[in-house]
């Protein structure tokens, strides 16, 4: 271990898409989410620590700091050679890449012909991006997603992530954590008869990644229309993004463009 | 004489069309050739949007059409008739029917196994407590690898006619463990604690959800059952991570596993046992001429 007061600096808040230059030796030290993440730069190798716990509260903030102190050898090691010349270091959110369902802890009733929009928030993966081309390394879960299967049956139906949710109705309402993309939800109840939704699967690899001025992340809103029962519920992404949202700017691409087959799967499957 | 003999081998030699016999072979030889090229290309073009079964399939039945179609224009080549070929396969037919009967079999059973397709390449299956992964599926048999890496070959005959088990037809599975507990444990409070474990377990599934049956008052314990949906490929990990959570969480909550306890009775029309209680001394004596064996 090295002298820990050397070259240490105060937490400061980490940000998306920002290239962080790093000395030969240095370590970049950042604690979000349920992760902590070590970066190293060597002379020609890249190394990255991280490990993932479950705290009983979710922190609120993102902490980096440079360091000289590294974790202990329980904590995995990946090593991965220079890519190219460049000595910058840059994190990158991507959501997730199979669809996630949204399961409010309380059920929520739409009455009939009623509408509202939901403010979904769901955990991001962290892409580690380093050098002049910007070379992804790897890219690991900020917290362990827990899945579940959404079909009919047993044996049609795809493995889903699934996220718990206080399906918030206020925007104010929800905690504007830099690991979590908001998703506004406009759920149209088309029907005579109210809507229970319990859970709905939100297609996260059609959906790309956005940052406004103040970090946080969205992504463009989500429309789901019930018309008859709830198995023909439709959807559709936005082009544009929620005006509450701010002055954005595009920071990933969705993982998937938009292929007929996934969109209809996941109408079929709208409401589990 | 010997003149007369090679004057005959001549005329023999002379009418025997060898152009023609030359053509078939290359016809034959060009077949083959121009077979595996398709057969190849196929199989290339497939890959990347076909399954491997789908793709093996397809790569054999090119292979054999092209090569089938070639043999066909070599046989007319060279003369023969095809009518009469026909006609000779069917007598051909028993007779090599009677002689290669199992053969036979095995590749008609191949066929129903292509058609009916109760696994296909890379599926994990199990027959006759042989447990692999499809390796190839061919005419007459299917090779398996088991996971201590055994090549299996299993005839075609017996996939059809005995239970086969496939163990990655479906995307996710249940896991049924055995949970024993002492009796005077508290059974709900136990309940409670599995499902919390199956909540926090990153391989088990959230839907459809875990649940627990008590299944029985077993000799020493109350048996409960665990089950639990996990995806396929998360199986080995999902049970054997889940068992080790389950007795450390019990161990954390002193909640007893027994293992089985025997009690032994004499009964009522039989002697009593001899108990004899030994006395310290009695002990310490016996003792002392191993500790002074050489004085």
């Amino acid at each position: 271990m090295v002298d820990s007061k050397e070259g240490t600096a105060l937490p400061r808040d980490g940000v998306w898409g920002r290239a962080y230059t790093l000395e030969s030796g240095q370590t970049q030290f950042h604690e979000l989410s349920h992760t902590r993440l070590w970066v190293t730069r060597l002379d020609v190798e890249w190394q990255i620590r991280a490990e993932t716990s479950r705290p009983d509260v979710d922190p609120m903030r993102w902490a980096e700091q440079l360091t000289h102190v590294l974790p202990g050898s329980d904590v995995p090691l990946q090593r991965f050679v220079k890519p190219d010349d460049g000595n910058d270091v840059v994190f990158l959110p991507a959501l997730a890449g199979l669809p996630t369902v949204i399961r409010p802890y309380q059920p929520l009733t739409i009455p009939a012909g009623g509408e509202c929009i939901i403010y979904v928030g769901t955990v991001v993966w962290l892409r580690v991006c380093v050098g002049e081309r910007r070379t992804q390394l790897t890219e690991l879960a900020l917290a362990e997603p827990s899945q579940t299967w959404v079909g009919r049956n047993t044996m049609e139906g795809e493995v889903c992530y699934s996220a718990p949710s206080y399906a918030r109705l206020v925007l104010e309402a929800v905690p504007k954590r830099p690991w979590r993309a908001i998703t506004p939800v406009t759920i149209r109840n088309r029907r005579t008869e109210p809507l229970l939704l319990e859970r709905f699967s939100l297609p996260t690899p059609l959906l790309s990644l956005h940052t406004n001025e103040k970090g946080q992340l969205w992504t463009p809103g989500v429309t789901v229309v019930c018309e008859t029962d709830m198995n023909s519920a439709s959807l559709h992404v936005d082009q544009t993004l929620f005006s509450a949202a701010g002055n954005c700017s595009l920071i990933t691409p969705p993982r998937e463009t938009g292929s007929r087959g996934r969109l209809v799967r996941a109408f079929d499957r709208m409401f589990g | 004489m010997i003149e007369d003999f090679e004057n005959i081998l001549l005329q023999v030699a002379g009418a025997m069309p060898w152009m023609k016999w030359l053509s078939a072979a290359f016809l034959l030889v060009m077949g083959i050739i121009l077979g595996s090229l398709a057969a190849r290309s196929v199989s290339r073009m497939m890959q990347a949007r076909a399954s491997r079964h789908h793709t093996v399939m397809f790569r054999r039945l090119v292979f054999y059409v092209v090569v089938g179609l070639f043999a066909m224009a070599a046989l007319r080549e060279a003369g023969f008739s095809l009518d009469v070929l026909l006609g000779a396969a069917g007598i051909l037919t028993v007779a090599i029917g009677f002689a290669s009967q199992t053969s036979a079999s095995n590749m008609i059973s191949g066929l129903f196994l292509l058609v009916e397709r109760p696994f296909e390449i890379g599926d994990f299956i199990e027959v006759d407590a042989t447990i692999g992964e499809v390796i190839a599926i061919d005419m007459l048999s299917v090779k398996l690898r088991t996971a201590d890496n055994l090549y299996v070959r299993i005839p075609n005959e017996t996939l059809i006619k005995t239970r086969v088990i496939n163990r990655s037809r479906f995307p996710i599975r249940r896991l049924d463990l055995t949970v024993g507990i002492a009796y005077a444990e508290d059974v709900e409070k136990v309940e409670k604690l599995l499902l919390d474990l199956a909540e926090r377990s990153p391989a088990c599934l959230e839907e459809p959800r875990p649940f627990v049956l008590v299944t029985s008052f077993g000799p020493s314990s109350v048996d409960l059952q665990f089950s639990f949906w996990v995806p396929k490929e998360r199986i080995l990990e999902g049970r054997s991570n889940m068992m080790v959570d389950i007795k450390k969480t019990l161990d954390r909550e002193n909640i007893e596993i027994p293992f089985p306890h025997t009690s032994i009775y004499a009964g009522s029309h039989s002697a009593p046992f001899r108990v004899e209680l030994l006395r310290p001394q009695s002990t310490a004596h016996k003792e002392l001429p191993d500790a002074n064996e050489d004085g």
